[in-house]
């Protein structure tokens, strides 16, 4: 048992802004009326979140994995978590060790992690990774746009089919709901190919076209129920000018539910590298009007990172304007992934470009509920430089500050020095833990209300708010103080959110041949075993 | 350069019209490869099977695998990472010299024909063995087909992969990288992990004398490591666990006989192209499992006192450099 | 004797990790492993649930696990620069159980991969 005393709440799910409010906690770690006994903790003068719920991140897998084997560098540089009698060691950085990965989120609030792009193939992989992430609950998002038994569906005009794969994916998966990545682009990357245009056929389809995938994926995603809609990372990501294929994709939800990934990276203008400018005002004012779709901001920030992505072709790209490392990993049947290592710099005018898209969109689309604190970890940046990014939503002068440390030719791509918006502490909190919660479906968490999950941040009201967001006093994690004074105390194991939604009995036996044909494991040890899964939250959907 | 551009198994099965295997022989080390994934399999894509598909052997030797090859190409020993440069400049039509070619034992002609192959193929592959990565050039062999490969992606669809053996070794490479970020060759002598092969690695520590207490499992460094090695381990106390009473435990102060995993242990596995598959133990062993003997290990090292200093706070240290 | 029946069983020999292949056994040994290669079969028909080996070895002579355990821990943990190799014949449950040795260990760790 817990309370709190004294503390400012920021609770934008109960409409409470800054009013001071005490907070009961019980012995099963949610958030009661009124207890008696057990630790008071007085957070007078101090400021209180929910903690944060990280909507889009990459922290575990086969490619986050890759990832790792490919930056000995950076681990060597890198923050080291000393091994204790109770606790494991780790390292952080751009691609951080698992155990790392819960110290680090809980270590700035964050208690609440989605895992965005798991092939079902190496689904279990996932799975064994997240139970060594501590502290955090977690959801993981299966990729399925690229599922060539279910593209074939699509192009047989087999809905109900479709349906039922995709039902059947997610529960051999044990997922949370689903990924779309450049919806067709992927499994024409199989063939050294990609996936441009909304409207023309993919490779290896006669009729079947991007617009087609993405229409009919998020139909089956509300169809199903899923608590969180399709999560869609659209085609042509990164170049310059795909706000056309962007709006055109956003034209293709009309009608549905859809949550945009990392909507910086398709947020441009321009005609090459050379013309290439910010179109955020385009993308945030289809935001604006369209309540149905949130996004993430997938915000860069200047420094060295790695790019993780089930994008393929656009990893081969980077590759080769890069020069530096590449990996690829094509999954069978399902997706693949590339990584290439990158470093964002003020001086090149592209990565400044996309620096200022990140915030541009953040704070051009008007409501927190729908735009969320993101940086596509590790993709704009490390997830722990999120702070950084709270400082510049928060503080124009700052902002303005960094601007003029850009290039000059900057001047006319961009609209972010003529924005004097500032993040209120409210609309932080709804950014980075009420909104995307809700987006999620995670309706116990992101909120401080009677019955929710006790997962809740403590900080010191600081002048540095990039020093405040990153240095919590409290962190709270289902009612177990596990950061207290910047040391962590606990490192209990989280929960998995996964959903169980219902499909035609016969789709064993239908995708039996199928999976035979073009899969290399027997089709009875694919289904990852929900004994596998650490503490698991299945949410059971009704049948359609 | 670095990195490697590969694929789960199954795309092989698919897709691959090119199949290179370099420095393996797979007819005797890993005997179903062909019929499972490579070669011999029908698909969507390639109807008629072994004949959509090409295959090449690249051996010092002809081993039983060059039988089932199209093309066998004969490489001069220590001579792997010279060919793999020649193509890699071919592949750009850059110019070599007829005296570079003929120092690996290969012809002009041959390697056009090799390089045209390569270019006109709709999804070529590598798979190496250990006649590549373990002769003369080691890793840089590796790495230098594994850039051909990425660089192939110039013309068309290509990529490589290890053939890896020694059962689940690819599991413990997947593990150790999620929990310490490194594969192999690791110490925590600071309290947190750092990664030097060479000064970490096993053989190395072992011929120095460096540690001063083993714990071998799943595997018996008694029987196959270089003597030096082997007398160390005899010199220190040796922890070895395994189904077998093996060269290892009779040099060992402690053997403790373990279930065989996959036959009466259960458990996970990782595939060469790191998929983790199920273990279905058939039967029950008389015997503890691994994982039950170091977990007890663990948890009587942990009633015992921590090594870092009383009193000593949790830190992060942030290296420099 | 009926033999009983394990399907898509997954064996661990080589790196193909094949998973389809069936077991027939009476409890004490494998009679048939279907689907293996001549590599795979030798390794199903070579373990057997006999009790063919102490169950511990301390210093040559035979002793209970739970001191061969207790050993091992004293051993590992006087230790200055304890090394934990192997792990290629075994579960990714125990290697998980081996990086934590290693770890509490302030130990090295290393595989069959630096050979």
């Amino acid at each position: 048992m817990l309370k709190i005393t004294g503390g400012k709440v920021y609770d934008p799910a109960n409409e409470i802004n800054g009013q001071i409010k005490d907070l009961c906690i019980d012995d099963n770690g949610r958030f009661v009326e009124s207890v008696s006994g057990g630790r008071t903790i007085d957070a007078t003068g101090m400021i209180i979140f929910p903690g944060g719920v990280d909507v889009h991140t990459h922290v575990a897998g086969g490619a986050m994995n890759f990832a790792r084997a490919m930056t000995p560098e950076d681990h060597r540089r890198t923050q080291a978590f000393i091994r204790t009698q109770s606790r494991r060691s780790g390292l952080g950085g751009m691609a951080p060790t698992t155990f790392a990965t819960g110290y680090l989120y809980a270590g700035m609030g964050f208690t609440t992690v989605n895992e965005a792009a798991v092939p079902v193939l190496s689904a279990r992989h996932t799975h064994e990774e997240l139970a060594d992430i501590p502290i955090v609950d977690k959801a993981t998002l299966t990729l399925m746009a690229n599922n060539e038994i279910m593209l074939d569906q699509m192009q047989a005009g087999e809905y109900e089919r479709a349906k039922n794969v995709v039902a059947w994916y997610l529960w051999a998966a044990k997922s949370y709901g689903v990924k779309a990545v450049n919806p067709g682009g992927v499994a024409a990357w199989k063939w050294g190919s990609d996936a441009k245009q909304l409207n023309d056929p993919i490779a290896g389809y006669s009729s079947l076209t991007p617009g087609k995938i993405v229409t009919m994926l998020a139909t089956i995603c509300d169809d199903l129920q899923l608590p969180h809609p399709m999560h869609l990372h659209c085609n042509n990501l990164g170049a310059p000018g795909n706000i056309s294929t962007t709006l055109d994709t956003l034209k293709h939800l009309e009608g549905h539910r859809a949550h945009i990934a990392h909507s910086q990276y398709h947020a441009y203008g321009g005609d090459d590298w050379d013309t290439m400018c910010s179109a955020t005002s385009q993308l945030a004012e289809y935001f604006n009007t369209h309540p149905n779709i949130t996004t993430d901001a997938g915000a860069v920030l200047f420094g060295d990172t790695v790019t993780i992505t089930a994008d393929g072709p656009w990893q081969h790209l980077l590759y080769k304007l890069t020069g530096r490392k590449w990996g690829n990993l094509d999954v069978e049947n399902e997706t693949g992934c590339g990584i290439v290592p990158y470093t964002y710099r003020p001086s090149n005018l592209v990565n400044a470009v996309q620096w200022a898209s990140g915030l541009e969109l953040m704070l051009l689309i008007k409501s927190p509920w729908q735009v969320f604190l993101s940086t596509d970890h590790p993709n704009g940046g490390c997830f722990w430089r999120y702070p950084e990014i709270i400082q510049l939503l928060m503080c124009a002068d700052f902002r303005k500050e960094c601007i003029a440390k850009l290039p000059d030719k900057i001047k006319n791509r961009i609209t972010l020095p003529e924005i004097d918006r500032e993040y209120t502490l409210y609309e932080v909190a709804t950014s980075m833990s009420a909104g995307p919660a809700r987006a999620l479906g995670l309706h116990q968490k992101g909120n401080l209300g009677i019955g929710c999950d006790a997962d809740l941040v403590i900080y010191e009201e600081e002048i540095d708010i990039a020093r405040m967001f990153s240095h919590p006093r409290y962190v709270i994690k289902a009612g177990e103080i596990v950061i207290e004074d910047g040391d962590i105390r606990e490192t209990p194991h989280g929960r998995e959110f996964l959903v169980k939604p219902s499909y035609a009995p016969e789709t064993d036996e239908f995708m039996r041949p199928l999976f035979e044909d073009c899969y290399t494991m027997q089709f009875d040890n694919y289904p990852v075993e929900i004994e596998r899964i650490e503490n698991p939250d299945v949410r059971i959907l009704p049948g359609s | 350069m670095g990195g490697k551009v590969t694929c789960t198994l199954g795309e092989v099965k698919q897709r691959a019209d090119f199949i290179v295997y370099w420095g393996g022989n797979p007819a005797e080390c890993h005997p179903r490869h062909f019929t499972k994934y490579t070669i011999m399999q029908k698909s969507k894509f390639l109807p008629r099977g072994r004949k959509d598909r090409t295959m090449v052997l690249v051996d010092i030797r002809e081993t039983k695998s060059a039988k089932a090859a199209d093309i066998f190409l004969q490489v001069k020993p220590g001579k792997d990472f010279e060919l793999i440069t020649i193509l890699r400049a071919l592949i750009k039509d850059q110019h070599v010299g007829d005296e570079q070619i003929a120092e690996t034992g290969m012809t002009r002609a041959g390697l056009d024909d090799l390089v045209h192959r390569m270019k006109s193929c709709k999804f070529g592959v590598f798979f190496f063995g250990m006649g590549l990565s373990m002769t003369r050039g080691k890793h840089m062999n590796s790495a230098a087909l594994l850039t051909l490969a990425a660089e192939m992606n110039a013309f068309t669809k290509f990529v490589a992969m290890p053939m890896r053996g020694h059962g689940n070794v690819t599991g413990a490479d997947v593990i150790m990288r999620w929990q310490t970020g490194y594969p192999f060759g690791i110490t925590f002598n600071r309290g947190y992990p750092r990664y030097n092969p060479g000064e970490f690695s096993t053989v190395d520590v072992l011929v120095r004398g460096d540690c001063d207490a083993a714990f071998i499992i799943g595997a018996d460094p008694g029987a196959t490591m270089p003597q030096p090695a082997i007398d160390h381990l005899a010199r220190i106390p040796t922890i070895c666990l395994d189904p077998h009473v093996t060269h290892t435990s009779r040099l060992a102060r402690v053997h403790i006989t373990t279930a065989a995993q996959g036959i009466s242990a259960p458990g996970t596995a990782y595939r060469m192209d790191e998929l983790p598959l199920p273990l279905k133990p058939a039967l029950k062993s008389p015997y503890p499992s691994d994982e039950e003997v170091v977990r007890r290990i663990n948890e009587a090292i942990a009633k015992k006192p921590f090594w870092l200093p009383d009193g000593s706070q949790p830190q992060v240290v942030t290296a420099i450099g | 004797m009926t033999l009983q029946i394990i399907n898509n069983a997954t064996c661990t020999f080589c790196g193909c990790v094949c998973d389809d292949i069936q077991l027939h056994h009476d409890e004490v040994r494998i009679h048939e492993a279907k689907k293996a290669c001549v590599l795979g079969t030798a390794w199903f028909l070579n373990h057997t649930a006999e009790k063919k080996y102490p169950d511990a070895l301390i210093d040559g002579k035979e002793a209970t696990v739970e001191e061969a355990i207790q050993m091992a821990a004293t051993l590992l943990h006087e230790a200055d620069m304890p090394l934990v190799y192997g792990m290629s014949n075994t579960t990714c449950e125990a290697q998980k159980e081996c990086v934590a040795m290693a770890d509490i260990l302030g130990g090295l760790l290393d595989s069959h991969t630096s050979l």
